[in-house]
């Protein structure tokens, strides 16, 4: 697996993980993880409620104090240097908790302050985000899509080199949802790292660049998408043809040392369709823990 | 990038409450009514004690002693009038309609009927009759005094002197003679209405600390260079120039800062503080806006009875000199209506400020244990 991290990867990685550990009470919430997250690298954590994703983030963000283990963002301990790493990361929490009596252009100006940006410009951040028409109204009158992209905006506000994004397009309109998913782009391109959690297994797909499967607050497998579809699916495609009239499917594994002469044989027929059968990251996290996503 | 400092961060936080506080129409329209309300009733207050019993006769013989009577020629402190009938009498102490021909007599509280030849089956030595009729409100030292006012009276006609020798009284008032000086309903109210000013603000902050609890606003705060310390500053600080400035304004409105102002400052300064722990606890005990307002009643109750003893001078029970608001309370009165000095007052203080420290601690210690488990 490719979960442990080299002393090399450490020094280099802005988010490492060693051998992490937390508990409430009895209960391990994360038992003994550890990974890491190079500058510019999105990594998708995966995994069902109640995995221990959220845990593991509020112990990486400094809200919890871990029971074992080490945890280092840019270099720095969380524990021990938390104002530091505080004031490098940014946190978009999967509720949406922004003053809602206060504009969007308040509530980012109120969050720049706390990062000692006393003249801090939100219009350009709200335009980012489509909000600068909207910017000068309460957070009360605004659109769930709305607060969303809002919430991707305080995120912003000081310039983090690390963001830990917990469910940051859950239940969002397309149109809000392809907004955020590219400013996590533009922000992974200009060299933050990313920490994703999110269920929806297209867009871990799509963004990131290494996906971790977490379970009862294990890492079960990390890996680029490729490689895991590749390890843990299937190699084969589905070709659909057509025969005197009858339409025909056909599954050939490309494993198969007839896979060529198969293939060959049904382009010599009216051949309709053929499609790759790689397993889903879902399907993996199946195969792998033995329980869904939801 | 340097994380700014500890001062900024909590001006910050300070800066965004008030901001929240003004758009919270609910509190700042009950504030303002409340304070509008106490300044208007202290003012409508009666400023002066009259402390003269009013006492109505009804006779037929008394003669020039009727006379002399009504021309003031009695005991000091009463006052006497002449009603043509027994009935008309009753009435008056009653507070019923008077009859005709008694209409531009006045209300009295003590009526004394003397029977209709009273006069001369006292100085015959035989027995006779006065009745006394006393208003419900009169408290019962003035019944006796009328009693002892009717026997006087009767060896006065008799000619005689008492039937005893009245041994000899000395009567030392300890501090300052209050005689014909007396506290009056105003001065009295002063404060209960300035505890009730700064203990309405402590729901107002209560309910500013549960929403930011309830919406997990805080949580977002405490992953910035924020701590959980500058959140605890900002919101006692919060709580205590709320309740603090409506506090002033309300003092300043009824002119309070006529006799040991210091002293009085410092007192609501202390109690603005309590306010602002009560609110801390409040608002991180109770789970939504009802949770918060009784877990406030809850502690506004015990708090506020100090308050209300100040109407009765020198009726505080042990157990209410001990509660938390007693120090504060009885400064307010000390410094207000008695211009009490620093000596009088200090033990009080420190009473308060003992008591302001245990509440702010334990505000902090329970809003802290909310927040750390969000």
């Amino acid at each position: 697996m490719a979960a442990a991290t080299s002393a090399s990867e450490r020094t280099q990685a802005a988010i490492s993980v060693e051998d992490l550990t937390y508990a409430y009470g009895d209960l391990v919430a994360v038992d003994g993880i550890s990974f890491s997250v190079a500058p510019g690298e999105v990594l998708g954590f995966l995994g069902p409620n109640g995995a221990g994703k959220s845990t593991t983030i509020k112990v990486l963000t400094g809200q919890l104090s871990p029971r074992s283990g080490s945890a280092r963002i840019l270099g720095q301990d969380v524990g021990r240097d938390r104002p530091e790493v505080q004031a490098r990361i940014g946190v978009c929490f999967e509720e949406k908790n922004l003053y809602l009596n206060m504009s969007g252009r308040e509530n980012l100006r109120f969050f720049a302050r706390l990062f000692g940006m006393p003249r801090f410009d939100p219009d350009p951040l709200l335009l980012r985000v489509g909000l600068a028409d909207r910017g000068g109204d309460r957070v009360q009158g605004y659109s769930k899509g709305m607060r969303q992209r809002l919430m991707v905006a305080r995120t912003l506000v000081n310039h983090p080199d690390v963001l830990f994004l917990d469910e940051p397009t859950d239940g969002l309109d397309p149109v809000s949802a392809r907004t955020i998913r590219d400013i996590i782009r533009e922000e992974a391109a200009r060299g933050a790292a990313v920490l994703l959690t999110t269920h929806d297994m297209w867009e871990a797909d799509e963004l990131s660049d290494r996906v971790a499967f977490i379970n009862e607050g294990r890492i079960a497998a990390l890996d680029t998408p490729e490689n895991l579809k590749l390890q843990y699916g299937e190699r084969r495609v589905k070709v659909r043809t057509r025969v005197q009239g009858e339409i025909q499917e056909e599954l050939i594994s490309l494993d198969d040392p007839e896979a060529g002469e198969r293939l060959r044989a049904a382009a010599a027929k009216d051949l309709l369709t053929i499609h790759t059968e790689e397993a889903t990251l879902e399907q993996i996290f199946i195969r792998l823990t033995g329980r869904g996503l939801q | 990038m340097k994380p700014p400092s500890r001062t900024a961060i909590v001006a910050a936080i300070l800066r965004k409450d008030f901001r929240a506080y003004s758009r919270d129409r609910l509190w700042v329209i009950l504030s303002a009514l409340m304070l509008v309300l106490l300044i208007v009733v202290f003012w409508l207050l009666p400023a002066t004690v009259d402390e003269t019993v009013e006492v109505g006769i009804a006779h037929r013989d008394l003669g020039e002693l009727a006379e002399q009577l009504t021309a003031g020629n009695v005991e000091e402190g009463i006052s006497v009038v002449e009603f043509p009938s027994d009935e008309a009498l009753q009435r008056s102490v009653a507070g019923e309609a008077p009859l005709p021909g008694a209409e531009d007599l006045p209300q009295v509280q003590v009526g004394l009927s003397f029977a209709p030849d009273f006069r001369q089956a006292v100085t015959e030595g035989r027995e006779s009759r006065v009745t006394i009729y006393v208003s419900s409100g009169v408290p019962p030292e003035i019944r006796n005094t009328m009693g002892s006012f009717v026997r006087e009276l009767a060896f006065s006609l008799a000619g005689e002197e008492l039937p005893v020798t009245e041994p000899q009284q000395e009567e030392i008032i300890l501090g300052e003679d209050r005689a014909g000086n007396q506290v009056s309903p105003r001065e009295h109210m002063r404060p209960l209405f300035a505890f009730m000013v700064l203990l309405v603000e402590s729901f107002a902050l209560a309910s500013l600390i549960a929403e930011e609890i309830q919406a997990r606003t805080i949580t977002a705060l405490l992953v910035t260079p924020a701590r959980t310390a500058d959140v605890l500053a900002a919101k006692a600080l919060m709580g205590t120039l709320l309740a603090l400035g409506q506090a002033l304004v309300f003092l300043l409105a009824v002119r309070a800062f006529q006799g040991n102002a210091g002293a009085l400052l410092v007192a609501i300064v202390l109690g603005a503080v309590m306010a602002a722990a009560v609110g801390m606890i409040a608002g991180a005990a109770g789970k939504d806006f009802m949770g918060t307002i009784f877990y406030g009643v809850l502690f506004f109750i015990p708090l506020a009875i100090p308050a209300f003893g100040s109407l009765f001078p020198g009726s505080a029970s042990t157990l209410v000199q001990v509660l938390p608001s007693y120090g504060v309370v009885e400064t307010i009165v000390g410094a207000t209506a008695y211009d009490e000095g620093w000596g009088a007052l200090g033990p009080k203080l420190g009473m308060a400020l003992a008591w302001d420290a245990a509440l702010l601690g334990l505000g902090f210690f329970i809003l802290k244990r909310k927040v750390e488990t969000l």
